[in-house]
């Protein structure tokens, strides 16, 4: 996107998950798209499959890490304050921002104190909810994504369709011609050593000559002031080590009040997400570079991000929102998510986890489609590691999204901003129709009786699917006529 | 005078606590469900360290088997099978004293240079690099490592090829017991890295490609006396 076209003061994702429905439309007929997300489903359900062989030990790490989400999310305000004071104390700066627009400002001037003109990020989406890259084209600052899928997406000029693997809906050639377009002298191929080996000379080079390293974190350890990097790359080591500032940014839900409490979600991260035993690097940050060390960043800083996450939080139910790790198992898993893809969502998180985290981020105005576009399967909430029950919150959003505006303190934005007259009228007459038997019955009657007057074609039902036929007598009146003959026969 | 982005964040810090305080003010911790690990069978030493290399060989990294004695040959024939000529190393006593018997095809350079002022010799100029490591993890094939003064964070990244020390006598079963019996929560340095491979990626296509920003290689020098 570029830079004139954003708007500081509304999530330019709001407006792209209102465009939900047509979305959904545009990439569903897109078959090459489609084909590439179900190969990947594919494989990633299988690789998550083979890294639990064992079902005791999957069940036991899962209540475990869920007991331990919910725990620091019990002690939040005492964990984030704990985390200020050790990360301070290690020499790391922390900043706190309640809006995208203030993180980004504030990463901005911190860059700007510095005279940095470069960056290279590694991957973070926490960044891409705040859309830092645009934020930081408008000051000239040039912000390079640095992990593989980050980069293509990037040179795409689009934002990540999956959170673990941000280029899923780009086969090789794709990526092939996209590099063409993109990099001198580079030789077209779909052999994906020379694609992969074309990004890393780009991007050594970049890391060499950056100002500034930003990066996300994936566990913030409160009791001894540390941050916790898993990747595969070593885009993240990179962006962390190299340039002279490295900046970190992230919810403040990505706290946990132990190291030991690292083991076990960091196991269960890695093998939900890709089906790996361990990623490749595993780097825990405490401090910035001490004095006689030769190498590291100079200052460190942490941008501690609230974005609607407090919101969640006051509600016990949609607390366990936050429960969650980013690691992908449910979009791996959803049947939805697999057919229309990372992008028809319009928001920065897709699948499961991003039908029960945008409402909190964008409102439930912009974002009300998303619980809905569900078929409630539960396979989101058997795969996650931390029990979230993402299908009872997609239910709830659903209901705050219908329910009656009152005067009650508001339990998040956007509330009963799905609800329709029509909706409730025809819900009304439903429950009316229900409750008293001589209306059913004669509304059956007439309705069975008139079946010829439905119409054949009924508005987008009918637009992929064949008109339902009633029957000519209501189900009421058969098992009355079979109960009857059954009698009869009897005697 | 507008307020400074420090002010503003002072603001958003209590704002936030204010509202999450709010939430959960008086609740009481002694009620919180206990928390049940996995119960990870044990295993022998023998076991613990077939568990490791066959980890680490999963993951593309090449594990050699060798007495310290021999460390200084296999280095020479591994970096010459590769055409390469350089070593860059960490000026630590126990890594200079194994790197004596190195060749004389192989020129040892040592990182003693500050990284702002020599980025471009340690992007361009150093196509390998060794490392001692701190511990081993048998249960993920993870070598641990602790960089120091000596050893910088970069030594370990930046070079193409990284060869590794392992002492199988400092390998830990699993994470957990490795945190906990060093009790690591009381001294953390400014960075420790678990590296289980050489760098990668599946970002095309899921296509596992090798070198992906890290070593293309890992070479692993295990010793077992």
């Amino acid at each position: 996107m570029s830079a004139q076209q954003f708007d500081p003061n509304e999530s330019k994702y709001a407006a792209s998950a209102r465009a939900f429905r047509d979305n959904v439309t545009r990439d569903l007929a897109n078959d090459e798209l489609r084909d590439n997300f179900r190969g990947a489903m594919d494989y990633l359900m299988d690789k998550r499959k083979n890294a639990f062989p064992n079902s005791d030990e999957l069940e036991t790490l899962r209540e475990q890490c869920k007991l331990i989400k919910q725990r620091c999310l019990l002690k939040l305000p005492h964990l984030l304050e704990q985390l200020e004071t050790n990360l301070e104390a290690n020499g790391i700066k922390v900043h706190w921002a309640e809006t995208i627009t203030d993180a980004n400002d504030i990463i901005a001037q911190l860059i700007a104190n510095k005279n940095g003109k470069t960056v290279v990020k590694g991957k973070s989406m926490v960044s891409e909810e705040t859309a830092l890259n645009d934020h930081l084209e408008t000051r000239d600052i040039e912000c390079l994504e640095s992990d593989m899928g980050e980069y293509i997406v990037q040179l795409a000029h689009e934002h990540p369709s999956h959170i673990i693997m941000p280029a899923i809906h780009q086969n090789k050639k794709q990526v092939a011609d996209l590099f063409a377009k993109n990099i001198d002298g580079f030789e077209h191929t779909t052999d994906v050593d020379a694609l992969i080996g074309e990004g890393r000379r780009v991007l050594r080079e970049k890391f060499s000559q950056a100002d500034v390293g930003i990066t996300g974190v994936n566990f913030a350890v409160a009791e001894t002031g540390t941050l916790c990097l898993v990747e595969n790359e070593g885009n993240g080591r990179m962006c962390s080590t190299v340039p002279n500032l490295h900046i970190a940014i992230t919810g403040i839900e990505k706290v946990v009040e132990f190291l030991e409490d690292v083991p076990p979600l960091l196991s269960l991260l890695t093998r939900s997400a890709t089906g790996q035993i361990i990623s490749t690097y595993f780097n825990m940050i405490s401090s910035p570079r001490k004095s006689d060390e030769k190498d590291g960043p100079e200052e460190v800083h942490l941008v501690l991000l609230d974005n609607g996450r407090s919101q969640a939080f006051a509600d016990d139910e949609l607390r366990q929102t936050l429960q969650c790790i980013r690691c992908g198992a449910c979009m791996n898993h959803c049947p939805v998510y697999t057919r229309i893809g990372g992008h028809a969502y319009g928001t920065v998180y897709p699948g499961p986890i991003g039908k029960i985290i945008s409402p909190h981020m964008l409102g439930l105005e912009a974002t009300n489609n998303l619980p809905t576009a569900s078929s409630l399967c539960g396979a989101c909430g058997e795969v996650c590691p931390v029990k979230i029950p993402i299908p009872k919150l997609l239910l709830r959003l659903r209901t705050e999204s219908v329910k009656v505006r009152t005067s009650a303190p508001e339990v998040m934005k956007g509330e009963s901003s799905g609800r329709k007259t029509l909706e409730v009228i025809i819900w009304k007459g439903w429950s009316v129709m229900h409750k008293y038997a001589f209306i059913y019955n004669t509304a059956m009657w007439f309705a069975t009786r008139l079946r010829k007057l439905m119409p054949s074609k009924i508005g987008v039902w009918t637009s992929v699917r064949t008109a339902p036929q009633l029957a000519p007598t209501t189900l009421h009146e058969q098992i009355k006529t079979r109960n009857n003959q059954k009698n009869k026969g009897g005697k | 005078m507008s307020i400074t982005y420090q002010q503003k964040s002072i603001v958003a810090k209590g704002n936030i606590l204010g509202k999450l305080k709010k939430e959960v003010a008086g609740a009481d911790y002694n009620k919180l469900p206990t928390e049940t690990g996995y119960q990870y069978p044990t295993s022998s030493f023998e076991a613990q360290l077939s568990q490791f290399t066959t980890h680490l060989e999963a993951n593309h990294a090449q594990v050699i088997k060798l007495k310290e004695t021999d460390i200084a040959k296999v280095i020479t024939e591994q970096l010459e099978q590769r055409n390469i000529n350089k070593l860059l190393y960490g000026n630590s006593a126990p890594i200079c004293a194994m790197l004596a018997g190195v060749g004389h095809s192989i020129s040892k350079e040592v990182y003693d240079f500050d990284l702002q002022a020599h980025k471009n010799k340690l992007f361009n100029d150093m196509p390998a690099a060794i490392t001692n490591s701190y511990a081993a993890i048998a249960a993920t094939g993870s070598i641990v490592l602790w960089p120091t003064i000596e050893e910088p964070r970069t030594l370990s990244l930046v070079p193409p090829v990284h060869i590794v020390i392992v002492d199988a006598k400092k390998l830990y079963s699993n994470f957990t017991q490795l945190i906990s019996a060093q009790q690591w929560q009381d001294k953390l340095p400014t960075n420790i890295v678990l590296v289980s491979g050489p760098s990668k990626t599946a970002d095309i296509q899921q296509t596992l490609a090798y070198g992906a920003h890290g070593p293309k290689e890992l070479i692993v020098l295990l010793l077992n006396s």
